[in-house]
């Protein structure tokens, strides 16, 4: 390997994981003013032009404030938590195809950090970790109010998780690999019998799309699903006893989270970086790829947004309701479904 | 290089599995069974079973055990305290088991050559085996095991159900 390579390796894994933290800056920013746009108010206008200088501000606030570790709290578990939580957002955006596989002076860059056959698998493995950074901080606060948290987040993730993967495994049996990358590859192009319509897996599997789409929600613990911190009832939740930037880790993990998951959205059911028509070449194609990866991710974040502005919370036994006796078996459906259009395809 | 990663995560995975068994706090047990499932699937990623590494993560670390957590923290499970009771007949019965076992393990080490299968370095990452010839495998040569289990899985669910329906009624 010369040191080209070793460079373009670099780029491809090193960029996007410090890419992505500072995303969270501008996204806090477009949060506060569309949701003061949904509340018809004018939202942090004050520092900066447009207030765009608030979020740095805030990161100044959260870095130099006092961290303060209560006394009865479990010291290691309660220090590794937040970490926890950090490393599970980030790390599950290294699958992840951002962009085409583009050649550059006789290289073949392929846009995505590890291209790894278990793709798929990889990121529902790594965000099943995530739950212990909730459930650890919530047990070693050592307050009932982080513990019930803790608790509601372990049960809502577990519940959520199943008709999460069902539905993706929808796209899975579609694309007959678990290779985020070929499941990109397999929606360009548009449909044989409908050559106006693209191939995103969005149309044959709409009902996957819903039930996964809503039990991201509960996954990245926004609302209407974000009992584990339901301000009303539990103070905050399971991060009730943090402060300065340990709380700020978790704020952090949750718009990572946001990200990652409007991102796998783009990925899974709406072609990833590939448009009908678009064949990349060279570098410039590489960029538009990912201008276009970036575009469909954005348009989910924003939804992510206006829906949390939209909605109220559930109650729990709504929320555990929805996810074990609607969404599971409409994700059971939706997979017996594209079993169906699997054998139609290849008996043809 | 791979050997190093290789044995370092086979001894965070014992090292943290012999800590699950000592440890006096649940919680903490838990979580030392946690690193040590994720140590193992590490060291599936190195036995070229990624497949098999990623389910070991989603299965048993992410499911599996956090119900487990779940449970002790609804339950409030406290650190067990020693009640100061001897049991020489357990002491006696354990060690006896720890010999055995170790026994057995040499032998087996010594039949099968303790070495690491495969060759890490020159296998390129396509090359690597497919969940999908091991999909094909499960549902042609053992699929008959594969409903056997899937039978019993289901036996266990009803089996709960019926139990936790009886405590209900009382």
């Amino acid at each position: 390997m010369t040191l080209v390579d070793g460079a373009i390796v670099v780029l491809r894994v090193v960029v996007p994981a410090l890419i992505l933290p500072a995303l969270v800056i501008p996204l806090v920013w477009v949060e506060r003013r569309v949701a003061a746009f949904i509340q018809d108010r004018p939202g942090p206008n004050r520092v900066g032009p447009f207030g765009l200088l608030q979020s740095p501000a805030d990161i100044i606030k959260l870095f130099t404030k006092e961290d303060v570790v209560p006394a009865a709290t479990d010291k290691f578990l309660f220090l590794l938590a937040p970490s926890l939580a950090v490393f599970a957002a980030l790390s599950t955006f290294a699958v992840v195809p951002y962009g085409p596989t583009i050649r550059v002076a006789g290289k073949v860059i392929p846009m995505v950090g590890a291209d790894v056959s278990v793709g798929l698998l990889y990121v529902f493995a790594i965000t099943s970790l995530s739950v212990y950074a909730i459930v650890l901080a919530g047990w070693s606060s050592n307050d009932k109010f982080s513990l019930l948290g803790g608790i509601r987040s372990s049960a809502q993730i577990i519940s959520y998780e199943l008709a999460m993967t069902t539905a993706a495994a929808g796209v899975v049996l579609a694309a007959g690999s678990f290779r985020l990358t070929d499941i990109v590859a397999m929606q360009e192009g548009t449909f044989r019998l409908l050559p106006v319509v693209p191939r995103w897996n969005f149309f044959p599997q709409v009902i996957g799309f819903i039930v996964f789409f809503v039990s991201a929600f509960a996954e990245t613990n926004r609302l209407p699903f974000d009992l584990p911190e339901a301000e009303a009832e539990l103070v905050a939740g399971y991060h009730t006893e943090y402060s300065a930037m340990r709380f700020g880790s978790y704020f952090l993990a949750e718009y990572i989270n946001v990200i990652v998951a409007s991102a796998m959205t783009a990925t899974l059911y709406f072609g990833g970086w590939s448009l009908p028509g678009f064949h990349p070449e060279g570098w410039l194609g590489g960029l538009l790829g990912l201008l276009i990866f970036a575009a469909k991710t954005a348009f989910f974040v924003l939804v992510f947004i206006w829906v949390r502005w939209t909605l109220p919370r559930f109650r729990y036994d709504q929320l555990m309701r929805l996810g074990w006796k609607t969404l599971l078996p409409l994700s059971l459906a939706n997979l017996l479904w594209v079993a169906l259009l699997a054998i139609w395809r290849t008996s043809r | 290089m791979e050997r190093l990663i290789f044995d370092a995560a086979a001894l965070v995975a014992i090292v943290f599995a012999g800590l699950m068994v000592a440890g006096r706090d649940p919680i903490k047990s838990v979580l030392a069974l946690a690193v040590s499932f994720f140590a193992l699937a590490v060291t599936y990623v190195l036995l070229l079973a990624p497949f098999i590494a990623a389910l070991q993560i989603i299965v048993y670390a992410g499911a599996i055990l956090v119900l487990f957590l779940f449970l002790i923290m609804l339950l409030n499970v406290g650190p067990e305290r020693p009640d100061g009771v001897r049991r020489p007949v357990q002491t006696f019965l354990g060690s006896l088991s720890v010999v055995v076992f170790a026994g057995l393990l040499l032998g087996m080490l010594r039949a099968s050559g303790a070495r690491l299968p495969g060759q890490p370095e020159a296998v390129a990452a396509d090359a690597l085996p497919d969940p999908k010839a091991l999909g094909r495998l499960l549902f042609s040569d053992y699929l008959l095991h594969f409903e056997a289990v899937s039978v019993l899985l289901l036996a266990a669910l009803v089996g709960a159900f019926v139990l936790a329906r009886r405590e209900n009624a009382q």
